[in-house]
This record gives C-alpha cells, structure tokens and sequence, in this order.
C-alpha cells in the first residue's frame, strides 16, 4: 500500500481532518529507514508513519513476522525502533512513545538487507525446522566447530543493536523529593485526584508517562464530563493545578519502581523530544520520592483477541485506532473491520465510519443491545452478531479475513467461513487494569469472573487504586 | 527503601543508617567455661528468620547512637523501636525475643555470672 515514489514532503494519505492536538501549519520532517517523512507537531513516530501509510515498522525476533503498529501508548508490543544515529542511537523504543521532531532518525530493527526483503524471514518458511533450542541442539556437533557457529547464531539473535559508540554523550540527572501524595497517572480520575488532594492543602506530585495530561480522554471523540467537553474539562483542571504551589506536574514521566515504605523512582524524559537538547538541561531525570500515600490511577489496557494472523501489521486495538483518528486526525485503513466482544469498540466503529472508512463490526456475542450498537446500526454498518475473525492473511499488512459465525461460548465455529478484504482490523477483548506498581508493592490480585480480568484487591503500602485501574470506570463487560 | 524512626532524630529514610545485625546476643563470660562448639553459638551463628526479627541499628549519619529495631522480613513493617540494654515491650516482639533458640543455648546461660563462682571469688 505505501507508494514507493513518496518523496520528501509526501502527501499524508491517511491524514483526514484537522484535530486539536496536532498543528497542521508546523510540518516536521523525519526519516525512518532512509526515507524522508513529514508529520505535525504533535504526532507521535507512530502516528505520523500511519499518516503516511506505513504500517510495517519492524521484524519479529526469531521467524521475522512482519511487525506493525498495535496500540498508540506504552503498551505497544511490536513497534520497537531503533532512534538517532552514532553514538546517541537507542534499540527498542516503542513507536507510539516517541514525539517527532524535526530531523529524526529512527530504523527498523531485526531486519537484513531491507524491511520489505528480509533474509531472517526464511525462518517462517522453515519454521517446522527451528523448534525450541534449535540452535543449541544442532550445532553442538562437532565441538570445536561452535566457535564458528556461535559468531552467526550471536548475530542472529537479540532484536535491536545498541550504540556503535558505548559511550552515552548524553547527561543525565537525579533529584530527590517528598510529598504527601503522589498521583500516577494523569487521565480523568488522576487529575481529578490530584486535584481534590491539592485543594486539601496536601503536598502533591503528578505523573504521567505522556506528553500531556488527560490520559484516554485526549484518544475520544465528543466525550462531556459533567456539561464540559473533556478536553476542556482535563485543561482547566491541568491549569488549576499548575496554579497552585503546592503541586508538581510531571508530564513525560514514567512511575516506574514502587519501593518499600512509599519509596517511588521516576523517570523523567526532558529533553529527548527536543530537536537539540539544551546544554543547561538534563537528557532524562531520575526522581526519587518518598510519599505520605501513592494513588495509582494507572488505567487499563485493552486486551487484544485471538486469532490466526493476528500480530500482521494493520491488526490494532480498537481503543488505539480510535485515539489515531480523535487525537492525531490518522485514519489507520480504509477497509476495517472492528471485531470485539464489547460495546466499547462500537465507539470506534462509529469514529472509522465518520472517517471516511469501510466499516464492518464483528461482535463475538450473540445479541448486543445498547445505545452504540443502535448508534452504529443507524448509520448504516454492517454488524455481525456471534461471528468471530478466524484468521487473518497478509504479506506485509492484513489483506483478507476468514470471519466464521461461532457458538455462545466462542470455542467452535457453527456455519460457513466468509472471507472479507479489508486493510485494518480494530480488535477489543475489553480492558485489563494495569496492576503493575499495585503488583510492584506487593498488593494482592483477585480474579474476575465476570469481567475476566484481574483486579487489585489488598494493598500492601498506603496506597490507593482509582478510575479504570481499580475497575471502578471504563471497564466493560464482555459477553 | 525503608523509613526508619530514629529515637533522638525521628523519621529518616534508610541510607542514613547502618544496620548491626541480630540484636539480644549475651557474651559469655571468661570465668563460666564453654566448649568451642557453644561459644560457636555465640560467634558465629547468626539468625535469618521469615518473619518478626530483633536487630540493631546505628543512625550513622545523623547521632551515632544505637537503638533496636523489631522489623518483619517479610512485609519490612517496623513494629517497634526500643533502646539498647532493653527489651521489647510488644507482644509480637516480646514472644520473637522469648522464643528464640539462643534463649536456650550454653553460650546465653554463661553470659550471666555463675552463682558458685560471684560467692566464692568476691
């Protein structure tokens, strides 16, 4: 699908409308894998590759699968890049983390002598042949010949390639803090807490891994909180509290360890979004922090579904394609199908629809109802009920699925197997809390059976789980 | 990374301490006569429990002074603070402090001075 003639300058084919977040009148110029792109101030490396039609970012690690874009924040599994050049070059960032700036260099990873024409990729052929350990069995014999053998298997193995210079030119820097709580994570019930907590008086420290707050809100298209747009809602709130001495914003700051006795390390991106980094300013900054209590409003991530094909590029998660099309004026396809288990990712059915794209909806239960399912049968998109996607066929990007109707429990496929075209598939199997700095301080998990997720139950530190994290918002039920 | 509530200075984050191993370990005296293997008991054997656990700290860079810590290992909860030369005064540590295998050892039983011996020498 990408045009081999995109020069410097190309059109943005899939860029579609003109959205808040990103400023159209400040195009940025980067390049990945030689080739010159053009985005807009606000994307991410993700979202300006989709709006140039590049899908296929990457190679997976043992049989080189074609890797593209799955999701549009930190739990991106398969866009893994390598950033900047010589002795500043860094492996395995996440696509959908990196804001562009002007003269970016990324490549792909794990792939010789290009993307698209890829050696390793044999290994997929052959894969009946490269079980588990493979290597380690097979060329053991003879012994004084592994030496030979272990240079060209060392170089096959491990995705992305560090720095050819070990030494980081870079500075970084560390600062020590205290406050009375700490909020991780910036999206509505994290702001919100923060905010209650700061009119209290209390010493407030709030982080979020983005580059701005408002975590899925900034990803949702005509969304009110009480009569206010959200957006509004999330900037008058981040303006209130940026007023008031007593709290610290962290944008681009990632909560990352959670220590014995409400001791938290931060990690702090100052300058790597900057197109040159000031003398005076760190590259990153560690925080250390000790907090009277932590509120971790981390949120929830989507869980993908199963099917054969499922890790093409073009495959997404529902919730991501939405945040492209609301925050970043990306329509990811053309041809989508939106497959889910959920009345969620009808939200996104609806979004593709007002994009422009050729929707269908595939909903594994058998009957949905429901004020976004009637929503997207109005506006004329196909839906069908207690189908499932079986596989999904593509070279470098899904091209066709097999969807098969399937019984209530999804396990066996009832009728006869249709095959659609499509160049996107939207997929939701609802939402998982993200329990991780909950699980780091050693709080309990308790599975849940009816939203088939597990949910943080007894905390260990003093510590509290808010908004979709302690499920308490946004978690839907599936089936 | 543990707060630890220092009885001259109050709260202070760990670094600040050093931390002096199991507490409520007697010397035996010179004159009450052990064989090598008992004062072994006392030289070298050193508790490392899952669970409540009597040791000593040195807030060694704020006073210097020494004071006992009862911390669980497992939950690193710090359930009392007490001065050295006493004991604790909690339940929990109290019963740490009664049931602990060294209560009972030769080395423990000779760091007190025998009976025989304070009459007849003084």
């Amino acid at each position: 699908m990408v045009s081999r003639s995109a020069a410097s300058g190309s059109p943005q084919t899939q860029r579609q409308r003109a959205v808040a977040r990103i400023d159209q009148n400040a195009p940025i110029n980067f390049t990945f894998d030689g080739r010159s792109y053009r985005g807009f101030a606000g994307d991410t490396l993700a979202s300006a590759l989709l709006a140039n039609n590049v899908h296929l970012v990457g190679r997976s690690f043992k049989y080189h699968r074609p890797r593209g874009i799955m999701a549009a924040g930190s739990e991106e599994p398969n866009a893994l890049i390598r950033l900047g050049k010589g002795a500043y070059a860094e492996p395995n960032l996440r696509a959908t983390q990196i804001e562009i700036f002007e003269g970016l260099y990324a490549e792909s990873q794990n792939r010789t002598p290009s993307l698209k024409f890829d050696i390793g990729a044999i290994n997929s052929v052959l894969d009946r042949f490269f079980p588990a350990g493979f290597y380690y069995k097979t060329f053991m014999w003879p012994a004084s010949m592994w030496m030979r053998y272990e240079h060209v298997i060392r170089h096959a193995a491990g995705l992305g390639k560090v720095a050819d210079d070990h030494n980081d030119p870079d500075r970084y820097e560390k600062t020590h803090a205290h406050c009375d709580i700490l909020v991780a994570g910036g999206g509505a019930t994290g702001l919100m807490a923060a905010l209650q907590a700061a009119k209290s008086g209390a010493r407030v420290i709030l982080a979020d891994e983005q580059n701005e707050f408002g975590g899925w809100l900034l990803g949702e298209a005509d969304i009110k909180i009480g009569d206010v747009p959200a957006l509004s809602w999330v900037s008058d709130i981040v303006t209130e509290l940026a007023a008031m001495p007593n709290v610290t914003l962290l944008p681009r700051t990632t909560v990352f360890g959670y220590l014995d006795h409400n001791y938290l390390t931060l990690n702090e991106r100052v300058t790597d979004h900057l197109p040159s980094r000031p003398a005076h300013l760190p590259r990153q900054r560690l925080w250390k922090i000790r907090a009277q209590q932590v509120i971790i409003a981390q949120g929830a991530h989507e869980r993908p579904l199963v099917f054969a094909g499922n890790d093409l590029p073009g495959v997404m998660l529902a919730g991501a394609v939405r945040t492209y099309i609301n925050r970043y004026g990306v329509c990811p396809g053309q041809r989508a199908i939106v497959v889910c288990n959920n009345d969620d990712a009808y939200r996104t059915a609806l979004d593709l629809h007002h994009a422009g794209a050729y929707v269908v909806v595939t909903d594994l239960r058998a009957t949905a109802t429901g004020p976004l399912m009637r929503a997207v049968r109005d506006a004329g998109i196909e839906i069908l009920h207690g189908h499932a996607i079986i596989a999904a066929y593509g070279t470098h990007r899904v091209a066709r699925v097999e969807i098969a109707p399937v019984d209530d429990s999804v396990t066996a496929i009832t009728g006869d197997i249709d095959h659609r075209d499509c160049d996107l598939i939207a997929m939701s199997g609802g939402l998982s809390p993200a329990v991780h700095l909950h699980s780091q301080a050693r709080g309990k998990l308790q599975w849940d059976d009816a939203k088939l997720c597990f949910r943080p139950s007894a905390t260990h530190e003093p510590s509290f789980n808010i908004g979709a994290c302690a499920m308490a918002v946004l978690i839907l039920s599936p089936v | 990374m543990l707060i630890i509530t220092c009885p001259f200075c109050g709260p202070r984050d760990e670094v600040e301490f050093a931390c002096g191993g199991e507490a409520h370990i007697a010397r035996p005296l010179a004159d009450n006569k052990i064989s090598d293997a008992d004062f072994a008991d006392y030289l070298f054997m050193r508790d490392n429990p899952k669970g409540l656990f009597l040791e000593r700290w040195r807030h060694s860079a704020g006073c210097r002074r020494w004071f006992n810590v009862a911390r669980d290992t497992v939950s690193n909860e710090i359930v009392e603070i007490y001065p050295m030369g006493s004991l604790p005064a909690k339940t929990a540590a109290k019963t740490t402090y009664k049931t602990s295998w060294r209560r009972d050892t030769a080395a423990e039983k000779a760091a007190t001075p025998s009976r025989s011996k304070a009459g007849g020498s003084k």
